[in-house]
């Protein structure tokens, strides 16, 4: 009992302890961290701005901090009295009083919106609490319409600011829903806002893969009675049939270039991975072996292709150059390993892995070492997908009854569903940042 | 001419048989009716001949109305086994039929067993009694394992018994194979059961 008092006051001491070095926030790559409290003051209506656009602000920026898995968000409904009131950017002799807060760190910020009623800004300074020191100040404007992603930029900066990597909220995901026998493609923010259907023909429609452009998303389609390949723009116009070779045109993966596309056909009987040119044009086969090859997806550096083959006799990840030399394979544990997605920080590779009759993601280093599980004990976990900066894994699960779509930190910490929706989803793609 | 060596013939004979003491022979001169009588022959044989052909005439065309009426009868068979299969989001309209049988795989397995070689003989059978019907052969699995993955199974199992029909001598330009992975389960159950049901290669008929 005294041995655990003592260890437990040693313990906290650690952490008290103000460090001598310059403050490092955050180590990301750590198996597990300790999240960065953050208290955010209300925020400030500048002149004639509605209050309860500040508070909409409010209310997404400290949900996008929680969302991100770095920060335990200090939200100001939850302060003293004293403190609950006030707004605004403090001044630099007031910082003494957040510190009852409970916070290491303060953003405090304000939005003014122009007498046009058009322009929004958002302006914003973040405060190191610990050693009482302001640490930087940006100010963000746009359209109105792009309420929400003038306030993802705020979150995206303070994530820079304390992780040393920009965040990923002005991001967005695809997937495929099911509603009753068709599959229909949707999108969602980053936030699970914004969920939009795609695609609408009844069809069954599968693997959503964003064009690197985030302009365009590259599906598959069985509306001819074939599964051909299709680009469709984001508000859901203009879907083009471009490579409709008998057989499968299933499962895009796009150069990092936007130039090629790799994925699965089956014209000569059986399921191989081909290039394609972006218009569907020119088909080259990479794969020569026996067994069924799936899945591709592409390095961030354009030269390897990750895939799935059974030419061992049982599904495995393989590794490959862009040209289908240097075939490499990459998992030797279990025997049904699929749905390769190479991280675009390009050093490991995330996949699904069956263990005991159910999926888990695993992620695994390029050279086929530091094996990783990263989900356990919830349902069947498929198909992930990594987000632009690496840090972040969207996947299906059906853990909650349904199948829907997640997301998690690399490490493995912070699983929570996408959207709010009843499930049915499947196959999620991540897009670039949209600035 | 002939008259004439008739009438001899006839003379030599009747001389012959007066020689042989046949009492009863009377000799006639029966050149006219001879002639009547070879003539009538003539008319008879042309006439015969002329009916043969009618008869043969009428024979062929009474087979070929029965052939067509069987052909009819064998292609409303067909007709009638056919039910339309029309898919919200799929183009196109298809039949199913009673006649052209799904055949079964293993969990993982995309290799014919000898049970389904034999109905494939059968679909084989029927597909050369109508010679004109095209068909596609869809490929399922059963919901375990991954979308892509199983995509690429359900395209072995549909190319498997597209080569085997093949190998049968149907014309391949007859046979077209897609693959629904996971997709269009038969059963949406979830247990050994549905599993087996959904591990199929499905014809359907294309056009007839």
């Amino acid at each position: 009992m005294l041995k655990h008092f003592i260890l437990l006051v040693f313990f906290l001491f650690l952490v008290f302890i103000p460090s001598a070095e310059t403050r490092v926030y955050l180590d990301i790559n750590a198996p597990a961290f300790v999240q960065i409290p953050i208290v955010i003051p209300k925020w400030k209506s500048v002149d004639k701005t509605p209050p309860a656009l500040s508070e909409k602000a409010y209310e997404i920026l400290a949900n996008d901090l929680t969302l991100s898995g770095f920060f335990r968000v200090i939200d100001y409904h939850r302060l003293p009295i004293h403190l609950r009131d006030k707004e605004g950017i403090p001044a630099g002799v007031l910082l003494q009083e957040w510190i009852p807060a409970g916070g290491e760190i303060l953003l405090a910020g304000e939005t003014s919106l122009e007498s046009n009623g058009l322009t929004l800004r958002l302006r914003f300074h973040l405060f190191d609490l610990v050693e009482q020191k302001h640490l930087v100040g940006k100010q963000y404007e746009g359209h109105l319409q792009s309420f929400r992603n003038i306030v993802h930029r705020v979150a995206d900066e303070v994530v820079l600011q304390l992780t040393g990597d920009k965040g990923v909220h002005n991001t967005k995901i695809a997937y495929a829903v099911l509603q009753g026998e068709s599959k229909e493609i949707f999108i969602s923010d980053f936030d699970g806002a914004n969920v939009k259907q795609i695609t609408q023909n009844y069809s069954i429609n599968l693997s959503p893969a964003w064009a690197p452009d985030g302009k365009k998303i590259a599906f598959t389609s069985y509306l001819k009675r074939n599964p051909d390949l299709y680009l469709i723009d984001l508000d859901g116009k203009n879907p083009h049939r471009f490579s409709y070779y008998p057989g499968l045109n299933v499962s895009p993966s796009w150069s990092p270039d936007g130039k090629q596309i790799a994925l699965m056909m089956g014209m000569d009987g059986k399921s191989d991975i081909f290039l394609i040119d972006a218009n569907g044009g020119n088909p080259k086969k990479l794969t020569r072996s026996h067994g069924n090859e799936a899945s591709p997806s592409w390095s961030p550096d354009g030269k390897r292709i990750a895939f799935v083959s059974d030419r061992s006799g049982s599904p495995q990840i393989y590794v490959m150059a862009m040209d289908g030399s240097e075939v490499r394979r990459l998992t030797y544990e279990g025997n049904y390993n699929t749905n390769p997605s190479w991280s675009l920080k390009g050093d490991r590779i995330a996949f699904c892995g069956r263990v005991g009759g159910r999926f888990n993601i695993f992620t695994i280093s390029n050279d086929g070492t530091g094996l990783q599980r990263l989900t356990s004990n919830s349902g069947n976990n498929e198909s992930p997908w990594w987000s632009p900066d690496g840090r972040y894994i969207a996947f299906s699960s059906n853990r909650t009854g349904v199948s829907k779509i997640f997301i998690m930190n690399t490490n493995g910490i912070n699983q929570r569903p996408l959207t709010q929706s009843k499930g049915g989803e499947s196959s999620p793609s991540w897009s670039r940042r949209f600035e | 001419m002939v008259k004439k060596s008739l009438s001899l013939l006839i003379l030599i004979l009747c001389v012959g048989l007066i020689m042989m003491g046949c009492p009863k022979k009377t000799v006639v001169k029966e050149e006219p009716s001879v002639k009547k009588s070879e003539e009538a022959a003539r008319l008879e044989a042309e006439r015969a001949a002329k009916e043969g052909e009618t008869k043969e005439a009428r024979e062929r065309e009474l087979a070929r109305v029965k052939e067509e009426e069987a052909k009819k009868e064998r292609e409303k068979e067909l007709e009638k086994s056919l039910v339309a299969k029309k898919t919200p989001g799929i183009e196109g309209e298809v039949f199913e039929s009673s006649l052209l049988k799904d055949i079964h795989f293993d969990f993982d397995r995309y290799d014919i067993r000898p049970g389904d070689a034999e109905i494939l003989k059968g679909n084989a059978t029927l597909l050369t009694k109508y010679p004109k019907v095209k068909i596609q052969i869809e490929g399922h699995c059963d919901e375990r394992g991954t979308v892509e993955y199983n995509l690429a199974l359900g395209e072995r199992r549909a190319n498997s018994a597209k080569k085997y029909l093949i190998s049968l001598g149907i014309a391949s330009d007859r046979i077209s194979a897609i693959s629904y992975g996971k997709e269009r389960p038969l059963d949406p159950g979830h247990n050994e059961e549905t599993w087996a049901k959904n591990r199929r290669a499905h014809p359907v008929i294309l056009s007839k």
